[in-house]
């Protein structure tokens, strides 16, 4: 990490809420059954790749802290494998649609 | 058709002021570092949570 000063658990925060902005706007579209699944795809891999970056993040700090900033990234990780599986459903559906038309 | 669970933005903000309750603060009172941290903290986990809900519904309707 090049910014050992700042707190690791902020720096995951901040990854964290670029994250949910992004996967919130890929869910907004996406639930919608009429909405632009091409314009979710590329919400989806914004949100995707932030929360790849939080939790690439060494937790330092010990105690509460660290364990705070843990259960944090444990589930970026779920919502990662959640997203990326989504995406790929979205993607596999956008490209048999391609296919019939 | 199927019922989509948006998040209004004064929902977001009904949620912070119940976690703040629950850890008796005030989102108004200027908090030691350590506080806000443990808030900031729990908003972000139940942010995540959200989107683990979500996105399991969305799996499941397939």
């Amino acid at each position: 990490m090049a910014s050992k000063s700042k707190d690791s658990g902020e720096v995951i925060k901040n990854y964290h809420k670029q994250a949910f902005e992004y996967v919130s706007k890929a869910l907004r579209i996406d639930e919608d059954d009429s909405g632009a699944k091409e314009e979710a795809v590329q919400w989806y891999k914004k949100g995707i790749s932030e929360l790849e970056r939080g939790i690439a993040v060494e937790i330092t700090g010990q105690g509460e802290q660290y364990d705070r900033a843990k259960r944090l990234q444990d589930k970026m990780v779920t919502n990662l494998n959640m997203a990326k599986e989504r995406l790929s459903l979205l993607e596999a559906t956008m490209a048999s649609k391609r296919r019939s038309d | 058709s199927t019922t989509t669970l948006t998040t209004p933005q004064n929902q977001v903000e009904g949620l912070m002021h119940q976690l703040a309750d629950e850890a008796g603060l005030d989102l108004n009172m200027e908090l030691p570092q350590g506080q806000t941290g443990s808030v900031g903290s729990s908003v972000a986990s139940a942010e995540q949570d959200e989107l683990s809900q979500r996105l399991a519904k969305l799996r499941d309707q397939m």
